[in-house]
């Protein structure tokens, strides 16, 4: 499927049902198997590709929702790390988890999200990873000399997980870095971290970097600019950022720096569940384009749908893309 | 029958006997002959519950001894009673005719109600009549004062208030300055530095603070003060421009705000993720509640039907001259217009202050349909509740702070990513508190108070993605106040 003009796209996750957070803490407590859990994720999922396609959305995901959050998915799964699996009762929490050997190469076993989207959609499709200092913030590390040469080994670990799933056919990656907003001293070696995931790793990757969406909110604040010019040597495709809720004043810095990347333009607050008016997307859309060519500008929210209600998100979605079309049009006329 | 003994205050040996046990014993002794006399039905006794409790405030709502009978959820009678007594209110020469008397209304198909005078339809606390008089003693607050001759504060059961005590206010003042401090080098200081205090009163704690951190900003040369941006949130524009008056020296920084403590965000939604720190004090355990009681499993609404006795009924006709038809009509053009629309002159607010004084409240359980929303604090779901429900004791009576959870959920969006909350008030910190005595409501001089349910602010706040802690109020020795505070969740 050839994407369009301005393509659209979600940060990867879908909205959780109140009754899957409830399923899922079962599931802690022993009420609930894995057999039955895996099954209500498979459902979801699936719901979650068809809301997607509904909306409209160009490049889709699964909607994570199999996911309990963005750490604990991947410190289950990585070989080495230590996961206290007795430490959390609300699904949403993350595990204590710890490293006190060097990490392992092995599968994290994403490929099964790449084939679960052919399965069930022809929509091009992306599959996201967190990334190597996001982990580092959140697994006690009691082995490495520092956190910069845990982040570089779990940058040589997920690259084999990421090349993985560019064998299997995926073709869109990402991967999330929410965490370097509350640490910009740490960027210097946390780019060198994506670099060492992303080597030879043949699909289009786009860099997420927000301010945090732990349980609808922020966890940090301030100006993107700390990201530049280290953020230049990323050796990745795009960068995807959040606007709507901060306001265009970074998009700025994309001209300033001259930066090479494609933009995922956050034009979907997902903080609030008030819906964005279409026009409103369409106007961000076109600031966005003062700044970067429309060849270079993908349109997406500015972090995952999770903490929204399904209705909520839903519609959010769909304002995105009428909106999209407005600018379309007028860059088609 | 089952005995609840609710309230044990350890003494330790040495000290003087207490009346609590005589008074046990009574009511016991007096249960055993009643059934043994046939004056207890046999086929209810089994299932009586009763209630001895020591109500902290020596005024309530409640009568020495008093029956809660229950109904089905759509109001018809069930069988199932509970007598609950305030052992402080009684005496024990009364006690074993006061109990004869109760047991008489247990049977479900009872009609005695000493010639009690209702003044509304049973309801739910939340929909009571205490608020309406609670919002009629803020408005007309002055005219209650004048004709006690004391403050409000004066008048609490303390007599005094934890709100504006120095060292409290200048150990808030450093905690945030080190906020401040610390932010400012990893680089991430706000240009504006806004901070909400709801519930501003005469301003007099909002101006210690601002006199306080500036002179601490001084002090350490940080310029602190100058980003700062103090919102006064409160319901009463009155109330806000006599706070702001007192706060002329620090005009430039004050924001006024006329807000519903229910829903701050409304207000200040422009402030979303900005607020830096948010300041309570005594504004949850006087916002509207319910009463929730678990028995054999099952769930119960409690509620209650305002009332006066007969006997306050004959003092009031007489003492103001009012026909008895005519007690509920002055009584809504008291709530509706204040104690002069309700009576000429200086006797309307004596009229109020008697009417509060002999005002009762009669309680019934109403069985709850499972998940009825209704019920369900608005921004909170029935998951919030059960969640409640899994560390709380079996049997168990507990508030639901529905006002101050409300509050709460509406607050919390608008602080930023490092900013906190603190509040100070007197809370249940753990659902199994409420087994271990009474937590209100409790009468006080013209307006109400009811411990906060901390417990349901933990869960409303853990799924907001804040720890909510509670530490006491080290800065009056004895006090119940304790301070609640929130911190980000990892």
């Amino acid at each position: 499927m050839k994407l369009p003009i301005l393509p659209t796209t979600v940060i990867g996750s879908y909205s959780m049902p109140e009754w899957l957070e409830r399923a899922k803490n079962d599931y802690l407590s022993r009420r609930l198997s894995r057999r039955d859990l895996d099954e209500m994720h498979d459902a979801v999922r699936k719901a979650a590709i068809k809301d997607q396609e509904a909306a409209g959305i160009d490049i889709i995901t699964d909607g994570e929702l199999q996911r309990d959050n963005m750490i604990d998915y991947f410190t289950e799964r990585l070989p080495g790390v230590q996961v206290d699996l007795g430490s959390k009762r609300f699904y949403y929490d993350f595990y204590e988890t710890s490293v006190r050997s060097k990490l392992a190469t092995g599968s994290l076993g994403l490929t099964d999200e790449v084939r679960f989207l052919r399965k069930y959609s022809e929509h091009p499709a992306k599959v996201s990873v967190s990334g190597p200092h996001t982990l580092v913030k959140r697994i006690r590390n009691q082995y490495y000399p520092s956190e910069e040469a845990f982040a570089f080994d779990l940058g040589r670990a997920l690259n084999f997980e990421l090349k993985e799933l560019a064998r299997n056919g995926a073709t869109e990656l990402q991967i999330d870095e929410p965490y370097y907003s509350g640490f910009p001293e740490d960027l210097p070696w946390a780019v060198k971290a994506v670099n060492a995931a992303v080597e030879g790793v043949d699909a289009h990757v786009t860099l997420h970097i927000c301010y945090g969406n732990r349980y609808g909110k922020p966890s940090f604040e301030g100006s993107y600019r700390y990201l530049f010019p280290t953020i230049l040597e990323a050796k990745v495709h795009a960068l995807s950022l959040e606007f709507a809720r901060r306001g265009e004043e970074d998009l700025q810095l994309f001209k300033e720096f001259k930066a090479p990347f494609t933009l995922g333009l956050g034009v979907i607050d997902v903080k609030t569940q008030e819906i964005e008016p279409p026009a409103l997307v369409a106007d961000r859309i076109r600031r966005a384009l003062e700044v970067v060519p429309a060849e270079r500008l993908v349109i997406n929210p500015d972090c995952g749908c999770v903490h929204l209600p399904r209705d909520v998100a839903f519609n959010k979605l769909v304002a995105m893309v009428e909106g999209t079309r407005m600018v379309r049009a007028e860059l088609a006329k | 029958m089952i005995v609840h003994i609710n309230h044990i205050s350890l003494k330790g040996k040495s000290a003087k006997k207490s009346s609590l046990g005589e008074l046990a014993s009574i009511v016991t002794g007096s249960l055993v002959n009643l059934v043994e006399g046939g004056q207890l039905d046999a086929r209810i006794a089994p299932s009586l519950r009763v209630h001895l409790d020591w109500i902290q405030y020596k005024t309530n709502f409640r009568d020495p001894v008093i029956v809660r009978r229950t109904t089905d959820a759509r109001g018809k009678a069930l069988a199932l009673a509970e007598v609950a007594i305030d052992l402080r209110q009684c005496n024990s020469a009364e006690l074993p005719l006061q109990l004869e008397h109760a047991i008489k209304q247990v049977n479900p198909n009872s009609t005695e109600n000493d010639g009690r005078f209702y003044l509304d339809e049973y309801r739910p606390y939340r929909e009571c009549l205490i608020w309406d008089f609670n919002k009629l003693f803020w408005r007309f607050l002055g005219e209650w004062e004048a004709a006690s001759g004391r403050g409000f504060e004066a008048a609490l059961p303390t007599g005094q208030s934890d709100a504006n005590r120095p060292d409290a206010v200048n150990d808030s003042v450093v905690e945030f300055w080190k906020l401040l401090k610390e932010l400012e080098a990893k680089g991430q200081l706000p240009a504006e530095l806004p901070i909400l205090e709801i519930g501003v009163g005469a301003g007099t704690r909002a101006a210690a603070w601002i006199d306080g951190f500036k002179a601490h900003d001084d002090a350490a040369g940080t310029g602190y003060y100058d980003r700062l941006q103090f919102i006064l949130g409160d319901y009463s524009p009155d109330t806000l421009a006599r706070a702001c008056a007192s706060l002329g020296r620090h005009k430039e920084h004050i924001v006024p705000a006329p807000l519903d403590a229910l829903n701050p965000f409304k207000a200040l939604s422009q402030y979303r993720f900005k607020v830096m720190y948010v300041h309570l004090t005594n504004v949850y355990d006087n916002l509207p509640f319910d009463d929730l009681i678990r028995r054999d499993g099952k769930l119960y609404l409690v509620e209650v039907r305002a009332y006066l006795s007969a006997a306050a009924v004959e003092r009031l006709t007489a003492d103001f001259g009012i026909e008895k038809s005519d007690l509920k009509g002055t009584m809504a053009r008291l709530l509706e217009g204040g104690p002069h629309a309700a009576l000429p002159g200086g006797r309307g607010v004596s009229f109020w202050r008697c009417f509060w004084d002999y005002f009762r409240l009669e309680e019934r359980l109403r069985a709850l349909d499972d998940r009825e929303e209704s019920h369900v604090p608005p921004s909170l779901s029935w998951s919030h509740l059960e969640d409640l429900l899994q560390e709380a004791p079996e049997d168990v009576r507990f508030h639901i702070s529905r006002g101050a959870a409300e509050s709460f959920a509406n607050t919390l969006p608008l602080l930023h990513p490092r900013g906190y909350l603190q509040v100070q008030d007197i809370f249940v910190e753990e659902m199994d508190e409420y087994r271990k005595g009474f937590k209100g409501p409790g009468k006080l001089d013209g307006s109400l108070v009811t411990w906060v349910n901390g417990a349901l602010l933990r869960a409303v706040g853990a799924r907001a993605g804040y720890d909510v802690h509670f530490r006491p109020f080290a800065f009056r020795p004895g006090s119940k106040t304790t301070v609640m505070y929130t911190t980000q969740k990892p």
